[in-house]
């Protein structure tokens, strides 16, 4: 590689997250399900040909980095000469995303020249996907063939044409097809929008240029992490957490183990204990633990900056086949969030015995009713998916917020006046649960009280709940822990 | 004209470096600038001040508009007063627990802004509507009664209002608001009904709290800046310019200044929205370089794009504002290197003290003005019109500090700062396009603030906007603006007629009828005959030429008719001899050794003085003009050319 210069390439490193960025007000622009423009329940990146991050959006983390994997899958099943100009993919296949399969990946090749030079990448949670449980994340579910219908990297456009066998397939397989159409074409949009700024950038910089730019960032940025790195002294710090249950077998706990082994400039990553894959859906895809990890490890060392491949290289994962965290089709994943949590607060927790002030204590698992009705006889059908703030762990020298959980990232709770104004509910009580806070010289954050009042007929109240016996959100440094969720 | 007409009016911006103020004689339209240094602890002095020295008595003024960051200062600061919430049964912590969001998305030891009612003092009130607005629970006022009873006792300055549902019936709140002004007269109360009508509840709450927050200290600045204005000699109403771009009156703009927060930079795209019906430009980015940050606004089919909800320090604020978009790249921007050893410039200003190295108040960071500076593109004696001298040696320093770490030369580092932040302003020029659906190569680019003509062809480059215009003044183009707002009605009416004696019966007659025409429309609206003023134009040429200029006619002209006569000739002579000069383009007053990136060598280029370009004069970049508040560099394949009304309009050559 050419070494660009350090002025260019600074320049063509901001044009590429102002890409994602841009691609990220699309998606919220274009939208049609208050997931995506309220709750911003997305996540959008920039990938290299290489299948590394380039830049990525605000939005969930535990999506953006997974994209990187999701195309790299995509390679495996096209071939990475098997793209056209033009071409968009769809994905949603939990074991080569990382996402259940309500989390839906829309990515399209980006040429300059007839040269493949990136891709731009989203995931979406669609507003339903079929499957047994109306919006998603089965509770019970036995198989993946339960949760939903299921894409492996098919074209949905392909070299500019629309495949209709499959939109046809796609409208017929949800209960929502007017949103999810819509947000499919958001997701494309902003797909083509990133496109765009790659071409214009190309077109200034030349092909060459660009991507040389971007192996510089990932290049100094991993030496920067690596430098971190160095910094926690050698050894293995580890953490182990017990799961209430899988959904299916009911009452029976089961373990999540995880090493990290710091190894002068490198950390790796063991789940050596964690309990074999389980009969319900409460596994996790490898590829959804790999971006948690990742994001905890980063979350710690280098909170602030946009990340790229660089913050994530020097992170090294050893995670045999057909554990909790690495389940094969087609084990269940629908509800694949409590143990991606719990991965996130696993790793922080270890982490903390290495450098606790720069940690922060457990944080609360999530808690999201999902209130629906989809049987037009009853009345008018809707979802409302209504992701909780939850109490932080914490800080090493303050007292925690309540806010959405690590994992979630840039994800706003709904207004109860929005709530109201759109489904037949009243919330009666939008209030902190203080007596539920961890206690201790720096307090956990308060919970949340949020009382719902249905107001008509046919509307069903859906909540699953994790880590009711053995709290996730443990105490640092002899702090109390936080309390569990409750309905 | 009536007899309060004074003829002249005067506008101040107030902004974190400096107050901004514009005099318009709006019988010859000349216009008067003036600076002062702001000072955030003695504004109002600053403002007298400053008033002092414009070439004008208060008496003779018959309308101040204001623009103030006072408020916003206040917020960003955190300076207002102990603020009490009233609110509806089961939500006091809908401030606290806000939207939950976390910006920085990695970053576990993220913190919203901390929440500026504690929770002691949010108190619920029992009553309830329904989305529809609907009473589900009445309302108890005895409960208002003890708990805000309770906020005063606490030490509380102000009490802020806000109810579930009241952007759909605000019942409940208005009776609530009436019982505690009743209870307690001294205390401020804010309401967030007489606020904002929008749902979306932790937002209206937030809106409503600042309001509160600030509302004490902005009624005594309000009062004192009245008091000296008054004392000063003026005599009316002070207007002040609100976020959305209208002026109200000070009285009113008093119980809500948190719709006051973005007044100064308002004032800017309200002179853009002036500019492009001059113009007829329909479209127009709005490109305000300051010394910390550069605002970005849109005009768009000759409107200002507006937009619902701002952040101010992280807190939401609702209320319609103009949208205007800032990133903190301006001439003050730090340039620095990273953790990853990549070069980066701001947001970090060097703000006004101690400000660039080059300024000589001690600052030793490199600044973007101190890499202008040793570019060649400002002029280290003729810097604000020479009351300034820069210190190169300073900037040298500065520079060598950071050259040397990126091991590149100073041309080069220089080059390289200006174009880095040069692509932090394009990046969120397309970011606030794309968010509206807009193309930046549909727009011309409006250059504005200190820094605007020294990153304008650009910036305009990077995006493909094919022209730049920089307005007269472009320093004080914000305040400019202001002074353009009003309530006004406008009527014309075309009659082609020689200016001769013979024709002065007829052009008199169509004067008083547009005349009363406008009297009867503004008195439609409510205003005193006695408070109308009236002005009086007409478009005059050559016999013979095409292009019209515009000349003021006094009132007392009217009666005499050889005073019409010769007053419009004397003014119009004088007019288009400065409009379209004596024929004969000016010259360069100097040159200068000025590196740019895109021809890798510094030249030697000209240097014009603006005051002395003449009307449709073309000038082949690279080339500079300077004026007294700002530098406008024209890049190699630029052009430049003055149009009719004296403004700058660069274009791309092909």
């Amino acid at each position: 590689m050419s070494k660009p210069d350090i002025i260019t390439a600074e320049v063509i490193r901001n044009g590429i997250i102002a890409a994602a960025q841009e691609m990220g007000t699309t998606l919220v622009r274009t939208a049609y399900n208050p997931l995506l423009y309220d709750v911003q329940d997305y996540g959008l990146a920039i990938v290299s040909a290489e299948c590394e991050t380039w830049a990525e959006a605000p939005g969930m983390i535990v999506f953006v980095g997974a994209l990187p994997h999701t195309v790299g899958s995509g390679i495996d099943v096209h071939g990475i000469e098997g793209f056209a100009e033009g071409d968009v993919i769809i994905a949603n296949d939990p074991y080569t995303t990382g996402n259940h399969i309500s989390d839906v990946s829309i990515y399209m090749p980006v040429f300059y020249d007839g040269k493949l030079l990136a891709f731009t990448a989203s995931v979406a949670h669609w507003a339903d996907v079929g499957g047994k449980t109306p919006g998603g994340w089965c509770p019970d579910s036995v198989d993946v063939y339960q949760e939903g219908i299921c894409f492996a990297h098919e074209k949905v456009v392909a070299a500019g044409d629309e495949v209709q066998g499959l939109w046809g397939v796609i409208r017929s397989n949800t209960r929502y097809p007017d949103i999810v159409i819509g947000d499919m074409r958001a997701q494309i949009a902003s797909c083509r929008q990133g496109a765009e700024r790659l071409q214009k950038l190309c077109s200034k910089y030349g092909f060459d240029t660009v991507r040389d730019s971007m192996n510089l960032a990932i290049e100094s940025t991993e030496k920067d992490t690596r430098r971190h790195i160095r910094d926690i002294p050698n050894g293995t710090y580890d953490a182990e957490q017990m799961m209430d249950h899988d959904g299916v077998v009911a009452a029976v706990p089961f373990p999540i183990k995880l090493q990290l082994r710091v190894e002068d400039e490198e950390i790796h990553v063991s789940f050596a204990g964690t309990s074999e894959t389980r009969a319900g859906p409460v596994n996790a895809p490898e590829y959804a633990v790999r971006s948690v990890v990742r994001a905890a490890i980063k979350g710690v060392i280098s909170p602030i900056e946009p990340s790229n491949e660089g913050d994530f290289k020097p992170i090294i994962f050893d995670i045999p086949p057909g554990l909790v965290i690495s389940p094969q089709r087609p084990a269940p994943v629908d509800s694949y969030g409590y143990v991606c949590i719990a991965a996130y607060e696993l790793c922080v927790r270890a982490m903390s015995k290495a450098i606790p002030e720069r940690c922060i204590a457990g944080g609360a698992t999530l808690c999201m009713p999902t209130i629906s009705r989809f049987d037009p006889r009853e009345g008018r059908p809707f979802i409302l998916s209504d992701p909780f703030d939850v109490g932080n762990g914490a800080r090493p020298n303050a007292d925690a917020p309540t806010m959405s959980i690590n994992v979630m990232g840039d994800v706003p709770n709904s207004p109860v006046e929005v709530v109201e104004m759109r489904y037949p509910l009243r919330i009666e009580r939008f209030g902190l649960r203080n007596e539920v806070a961890g206690h201790g010289e720096y307090r956990g954050g308060a919970g949340i009280y949020r009382d719902y009042r249905v107001l008509e007929d046919g509307v069903t109240l859906f909540s699953a709940l994790e880590n009711t016996r053995e709290t996730l959100a443990e105490g640092a440094d002899s702090g109390g822990d936080g309390g569990p969720a409750q309905v | 004209m009536t007899k309060q007409d004074k003829g002249h009016r005067i506008a101040i911006d107030v902004g974190g470096t400096f107050v901004d103020f514009v005099l318009l004689d709006e019988s010859t339209g000349e216009i008067t600038l003036e600076k002062q240094p702001s000072t955030p602890a003695h504004i109002v002095e600053e403002v007298g001040t400053g008033l002092g020295r414009l070439p004008v008595d208060l008496a003779d003024v018959d309308k101040i508009f204001h623009g103030t960051t006072v408020a916003l200062n206040t917020i960003v600061q955190e300076k207002g007063v102990k603020v009490g919430l009233l609110t509806t049964v089961g939500f006091r912590d809908v401030l606290e627990i806000g939207r939950g969001s976390r910006p920085e998305i990695y970053n576990p030891r993220y913190t919203a802004p901390v929440c500026l009612v504690p929770r002691y003092l949010r108190h619920e009130i029992p009553g309830r509507l329904s989305a529809n607005g609907e009473e589900v629970i009445p309302l108890d006022l005895d409960v208002v009664e003890a708990r805000s009873k309770e906020l005063v006792e606490a030490g509380c300055k102000a009490i802020a209002i806000c109810f579930l549902h009241s952007y759909s019936n605000h019942e409940h709140e208005r009776r609530v608001a009436e019982r505690v002004r009743q209870l307690h007269p001294s205390i401020a109360v804010a309401a967030s009904h007489e606020l904002i009508g929008e749902w979306r509840e932790f937002e209206r709450t937030s809106t409503t709290v600042l309001n509160a927050y600030v509302q004490p200290q902005f009624e005594n600045y309000m009062k004192k800046l009245s008091e000296r204005l008054q004392a000063d000699g003026y005599s009316s109403p002070l207007a002040m310019m609100q976020s959305n771009g209208g002026v109200v009156a000070a009285s009113r703009a008093a119980t809500r200044p948190v719709m006051t927060l973005e007044s100064g930079p308002a004032g800017g795209v309200i002179g853009a929205e002036a500019l492009s019906s001059e113009t007829g430009l329909k479209n127009l980015i709005c490109f305000d370089v300051g010394g910390t940050t550069v605002d970005v606004a849109l005009i768009d089919d000759g409107e200002i794009i507006e937009r619902s909800q701002s952040k101010v320090a992280g807190r939401p604020v609702m209320g319609p504002t103009i949208d205007i978009s800032s990133v903190g790249a301006g001439g003050g921007s730090i340039a620095w290197i990273d953790h990853r050893g990549a070069l980066r410039v701001g947001p970090q200003s060097a703000g006004a003290s101690p400000g660039p190295a080059c300024f000589g108040h001690g600052g030793t960071e490199l600044t973007v003005t101190d890499c202008h500076l040793l570019l060649g593109r400002l002029d280290a004696e003729t810097f604000l019109g020479s009351r300034m001298k820069l210190d190169m040696q300073a900037a040298e320093k500065a520079m060598k500090n950071l050259a040397d770490k990126i091991g590149l030369s100073v041309e080069e580092t220089a080059s390289g700062v200006l174009k880095i932040a040069g692509t932090n302003m394009t990046n969120a020029i397309r970011s606030i396009t794309v968010e509206r659906g807009l193309d930046p190569r549909d727009y011309s680019l409006l250059s504005y603030g200190g820094g605007g003509g020294l990153f304008a062809a650009a910036v305009s480059d990077e995006l493909d906007v094919k022209s730049v215009i920089v307005p007269r003044a472009p320093a004080n183009f914000s305040a400019w603006g202001i002074v353009t707002s009003d309530y006004r009605e406008d009527s014309s009416h075309t009659y082609v007629s020689p200016l001769i004696a013979e024709t002065l019966p007829q052009i008199l007659d169509v004067l008083a009828s547009l005349k009363k025409e406008n009297l009867e429309r503004l008195q439609e609206h409510g205003f005193d005959s006695e408070a109308i003023q009236s002005d009086m134009r007409a478009d005059v040429r050559y016999a013979g030429q095409e292009f019209t200029v515009t000349v003021a006619i006094d009132e007392k002209w009217t009666t005499k008719q050889e005073e019409l006569l010769q007053g419009v000739r004397e003014r119009f002579v004088e007019l288009h001899r400065r409009l379209y000069g004596h024929g004969e383009a000016a010259k360069a007053h100097s040159t200068r050794d000025t590196y740019f990136s895109v021809l890798g060598k510094t030249s030697t280029i000209p240097v014009f003085n603006r005051d002395d370009l003449v009307c449709d004069q073309e000038i082949s970049g690279p080339a500079i003009v300077e004026e007294w508040t700002t530098t406008t560099v024209i890049p190699p394949n630029w052009n430049l050319v003055v149009d009719r009304i004296g403004n700058l309009i660069l274009t791309q050559s092909s």
